[in-house]
Order: C-alpha cells, then sequence, then structure tokens
C-alpha cells in the first residue's frame, strides 16, 4: 500500500481511490461548503439560477454573516439582508446571522469533522484544518459549482512538514509560531502545498491555537494547513467526529515534500512588518515604537485564547492608547464574560466591539486612516486591508498587543509575564 | 486566434495581493461595477491608462491573501486580457481560471519592461517577448484548469459537465 500523509489520506478517500500522489488530479466529495455574506449569496444567487436553483445538500452548507455586520451603511445593510432573505427563503438549517466569523463557527459548532473535506468560499477557510480536516477556500463561483454538484476538482499537494521541538514558553502563543514560519520560509514557500504541524508544542495547543497555524498556512501560500487531531482536542471533537473510518493520521512512512524542524526555546515574541505577512523580526527590533491604537480581533486573534491571553498581561494595569476588542464569535464573548476574561479587559480600559469580522477587511468598526500605527492581532497586514493604503498595521501575538497596549509603544510582553 | 492573447505589458513586482487589486473598501459594490477600481490599492492612475489587450506582468505570488473574486473580474473588466507571473496565490488562479481569465506562469519575469509588446499563446504553451524575440515556455494551464479556461470558466464548463452525466 503506498504511504500517505494525511492531507494525502483525506483526498484519496474524498475521491473514492485507494492512494493518491502528489500531482494527480481528482474530483472529490465534498462534506461541508461554507460561505459569508460578502462571498454567499449576492455573488452566487444568479449562478444557482443557471443551474436550476437546486442544492446539492443543504444539511451540508453553511452560511454566516460575519463581514458586513454590524452594517456600517446602506449598502452593506442591503448585502446583511439579502444574505438573510436567502437563508430564510431555503430554510437553511446552518446559517448564522451576525454572531461570529464562519471560519471561528465551523470548529466551535463542531461543523468541521476530522478527515472530512471541507470547501469555503473564503482563503481563511483552511482554519478548519485545526480539526484535522482539509480545508481549502475558494472563489464564490466555484463555491456556487461545488453546491449545485457537492464536488470539486483537487490537485493533490505534496506536504511540507512543519515540527515545533520542545515546550511553549508561556510568553508566546501560537501567532509567535506561525510567523516564526513565515519568517524562516516566507510567503511562498507553501504556494500549491500542503503545510502539516507537528510535534511537542503543537500536541500541547487547544484547538483554538491549533487554528491560528492553520489559518495562517494561506499566508504562507498553502493549499490547506492541517493538525493532525489528536491528545484532548481530539477527546473534544468526539465520537461522532471519528466515525465512518476517516483518517486522523498520515502513514509513518509516508514521503514528504520538505520537513522543517524549529525550536521552542530559539523562538521570540515576533512582530510582522508592514507591508508583508513575512517581514518578521523580533519584537525587541521595534521595542519602543509609538502606536497610535492596539486591535485584537479576526479570525486568528479574535477567540477566546486570544482574549485570555490579553487578560494575562492586562490583568491590573491601564491601556495608554485606544485598545478595541473584536471578539470572534458571540461565544467568546460568553466564554469570556464566565472566566472574568471580560471583566480584566474593561477594567483595562479595553472597548468590545460586536462579534465578527471587525475592522479586519477594511470593511467597518474601526478602519485605520491615513499614516495611522496600528499594532494588531489581524490576519494580515497588506497595504490598505485595514483602512488607509498609507496606514502601518503591525502585526502580532494577543500577548504583545497587550502589552503595548499598555505602553502605548510596541512592547516586548515578557516585560510583562 | 483562440488562446492567443497580444498586448502591451504592465508590470508589477511580487506578492501583490488581492487587497491592493480590490481593495475592501469597495468590496461592497455590485460585482458588475468593480473593473472601476482595478489595481486602486497599487496605482490609482492604472485604471484611467489601462489598454483593453493590455497584460499584467508580475513577480511571484500574484494575487495573494483574500478570495475575493472581484479582483479578477476588476482586471477583467478593466480590459486586462490575461495576467503573467511566476507564481500565483493560489486562490487568485483558480478564480481566474474559473471566470476564463488566463493566468499564465512563466520561470522569469524580469525581464518584461512596462510598455513591452507580449505574446500569449496557450495553444503553443509559450510566452513571446517581442521586443526582445525570447520565448519562453509556460509552466501551468494543463489539465483541468486548461479545460476549464477553454471551456470560458467553471459555470460553462460545469453546464457541460452535467449535461454530459445526464
Ligand atoms: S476575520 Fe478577517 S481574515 Fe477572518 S474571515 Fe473575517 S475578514 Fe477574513
Amino acid at each position: 500500500m503506498t504511504a500517505m500523509t494525511l492531507t494525502e489520506k483525506i483526498i484519496a478517500r474524498a475521491a473514492g481511490r485507494d492512494a493518491v500522489r502528489p500531482g494527480d488530479e481528482v474530483w472529490a466529495a465534498v462534506d461541508l461548503a461554507a460561505m459569508h455574506d460578502s462571498s454567499g449569496p449576492r455573488r452566487i444567487a444568479g449562478i444557482l439560477e443557471q443551474f436550476g436553483g437546486r442544492l446539492w445538500d443543504p444539511q451540508k452548507i453553511v452560511l454566516a454573516i460575519d463581514h458586513f455586520a454590524p452594517a456600517a451603511n446602506q449598502r452593506h445593510a442591503e448585502i446583511v439582508k439579502l444574505t438573510r432573505d436567502w437563508a430564510r427563503a431555503r430554510a437553511l438549517p446552518q446559517f448564522f446571522d451576525s454572531v461570529g466569523v464562519m471560519h471561528n463557527l465551523l470548529l466551535e459548532e463542531g461543523l468541521a469533522h476530522p478527515g472530512t473535506l471541507v470547501v469555503g468560499a473564503d482563503s481563511h477557510t483552511v482554519t478548519a484544518g485545526a480539526a484535522g480536516a482539509l480545508a481549502v477556500g475558494v472563489g464564490a463561483t466555484e463555491l456556487a459549482t461545488v453546491l449545485v454538484t457537492g464536488q470539486i476538482w483537487l490537485r493533490v499537494p505534496p506536504t511540507v512538514r512543519i515540527h515545533f521541538e520542545g515546550p511553549l514558553p508561556d510568553y508566546l502563543t501560537a501567532r509567535d509560531m506561525a510567523m516564526e514560519v513565515l519568517r524562516r520560509l516566507r510567503a511562498d514557500f507553501a504556494i500549491y502545498k500542503a503545510v502539516e504541524f507537528t510535534g511537542p508544542a503543537v500536541e500541547g495547543l487547544e484547538l483554538d491555537e491549533r487554528a491560528v497555524l492553520a489559518n495562517q498556512a494561506i499566508e504562507m501560500g498553502a493549499k490547506n494547513g492541517i493538525v493532525p487531531p489528536s491528545g484532548a482536542v481530539l477527546e473534544r471533537l468526539g465520537p461522532a467526529a471519528r466515525a465512518q473510518g476517516r483518517p486522523l493520521a498520515g502513514d509513518e512512512s509516508a514521503a514528504y515534500d520538505d520537513e522543517h524542524r524549529i525550536a521552542m526555546a530559539s523562538v521570540v515574541p515576533l512582530v510582522a512588518v508592514p507591508p508583508n505577512v513575512d517581514n518578521v523580526v523580533p519584537v525587541t527590533a521595534l521595542a519602543g515604537l509609538e502606536l497610535d491604537r492596539v486591535y485584537i480581533g479576526s479570525c486568528v486573534g479574535g477567540k477566546a485564547a486570544d482574549l485570555r491571553a490579553a487578560a494575562r498581561v492586562l490583568r491590573g494595569r491601564q491601556a495608554r492608547v485606544p485598545l478595541q476588542i473584536t471578539p470572534a464569535t458571540r461565544r467568546v464573548v460568553e466564554e469570556a464574560l464566565r472566566d472574568g476574561t471580560l471583566e480584566t479587559l474593561l477594567a483595562s480600559g479595553a472597548i468590545v466591539q460586536a462579534p465578527g469580522c471587525g475592522a479586519c477587511a477594511g470593511l467597518h468598526s474601526g478602519l485605520l486612516g491615513p499614516r495611522e500605527r496600528c499594532l494588531g492581532t489581524v490576519t494580515r497586514n497588506f497595504p490598505g486591508r485595514m483602512g488607509d493604503p498609507s496606514a502601518e498595521l503591525y502585526l502580532a501575538s494577543p500577548l504583545t498587543a497587550a502589552a503595548s497596549a499598555v505602553t502605548g509603544r510596541i512592547t516586548d510582553p515578557r516585560e510583562f509575564l | 486566434m483562440s488562446g492567443v492573447y497580444e498586448g502591451r505589458a504592465w508590470v508589477f513586482g511580487d506578492h501583490v495581493s488581492t487587497d491592493q487589486i480590490l481593495p475592501g473598501a469597495y468590496l461592497d459594490r455590485p460585482m458588475e461595477e468593480v473593473g472601476t477600481y482595478a489595481m486602486a490599492g497599487l496605482d490609482p492612475t492604472f485604471r484611467s491608462r489601462v489598454q483593453p489587450g493590455d497584460i499584467v506582468v508580475a513577480g511571484v505570488n500574484f494575487g495573494c491573501g483574500s478570495s475575493r473574486e472581484a479582483a479578477v473580474m476588476a482586471l477583467k473588466q478593466a480590459g486586462v486580457a490575461a495576467v503573467v507571473a511566476r507564481s500565483f496565490g493560489r486562490i487568485f488562479f483558480r478564480n481566474a481560471i474559473n471566470n476564463g481569465f488566463p493566468a499564465a506562469i512563466v520561470a522569469d519575469t524580469r525581464a518584461i519592461r512596462a510598455g513591452d509588446r507580449l505574446r500569449l499563446d496557450i495553444p503553443s504553451r509559450a510566452l513571446v517577448h517581442l521586443r526582445t524575440g525570447e520565448t519562453t515556455p509556460l509552466l501551468n494551464l494543463t489539465g483541468t484548469s486548461l479545460e476549464i479556461l477553454e471551456a470560458g470558466g467553471i459555470v460553462p464548463f460545469t453546464l457541460r459537465r452535467l449535461g454530459a452525466a445526464r
């Protein structure tokens, strides 16, 4: 039998084949298709009509209003309304109306199962790789064809393995791990490839933190990022998720395209300097740089684990610059309320906004003005991503973001831990 | 002349993101209008100077980032005939093919200057640099992606596929 990586096994299963090899092109059966208010009904309704309007399997379709809510203007409001009307007219069973970011909901609601093929009309669909799914992003038109046929064509990607050795120090988060990968290997090392994250530092991560690694795979250029489910995460994903002989791990002797080992002891808190996600330097190299404000939010940096990390630094301290927090989902707010995180954040002077994408895609809720300098936990720092093209958006972990909010300057979180 | 595109080069660098090709500020516009904002995040004069049939040339990772299909549609509506790069953001590439918009990979684009005339010849699998006379082989556009491109996009391709299955 051919030895396969986890990504290859999932594609083989979805394609109904015994084995696949990198470079093979297959038609694969999709287990779950996801879209949101920006990529969803407004873009695909007309295309679906060309196919007679019938959906392949409404049970396997997820729709979330996350990008344009809360609506900043009439155009946004119309998009939100159109999306809601479309979902209601079809009585779509998995419709999430302005309660959080699609990617986080797929994990939180247990919709993305290990060993399955998830396709979503958004680049950060890769986030569901945190649950051991093969999750790939596509554009709206292609998603429309998936909604009709339940199938997608895939070229089997070679897999690159990133192995993190040693435990994760308490001054680092998974965001630093992802940025270290981008620092060493740059933003295009994984184009058309799969990235698999393994090693002791990964095994110890909760689902929220695994989501960071999977999420940032797209910034590495990858087709998908995947974390083989293990330990407490595997338990949490539940017996139903593990049913039907779905693959949970690759074969020991599987061939990787490349393997990189990163010793956690050699990693320091990092910052990605605009205008690119791989322009990564140690926080110490920028320490003292004055900020206009700090933003904690998005599918990668607005999860419960991120708010808790920020609270570790902010407990008993005050933010000196505006600190804006956009929780990824409503449940993140609930969890933060339950465990006291929310109280700590509010006591530090932070403003907590409605859950969703927030300002991350440059649509509403706190855009950056000309030359405004912000440090954020969001996904990307491309020019104009979160507002004016001349704004400077630095990316960092929630620990570094919180420490920087306390001083109003880019600050090493180790000073406060 | 199907699959052959001859036009003037617009040259951009590495890692041009879809946030630059079609900034988020215009994401709320109807798809038919996005051409007005093509490359607004990179070169605000692009839209007024681009000519129908022009070819966008870039370095590595063109179209990285957001999956917004509007980035492809903006270039297409602005009259751009094709994009040639050393590599593409994977979703941008699929979006291009899915909309019948050629996105060709060649080993190197660094000798191409703004305004140079190029011929992208997909049937012959070559990019011809008309100023230097140099011919470079295409490295992608094979298999399923070529079939989808030749069908004019994923919608006509899928309609045909479903028809054949029936
Ligand atoms: S939070 Fe940002 S990166 Fe994530 S889906 Fe929303 S806009 Fe995209």
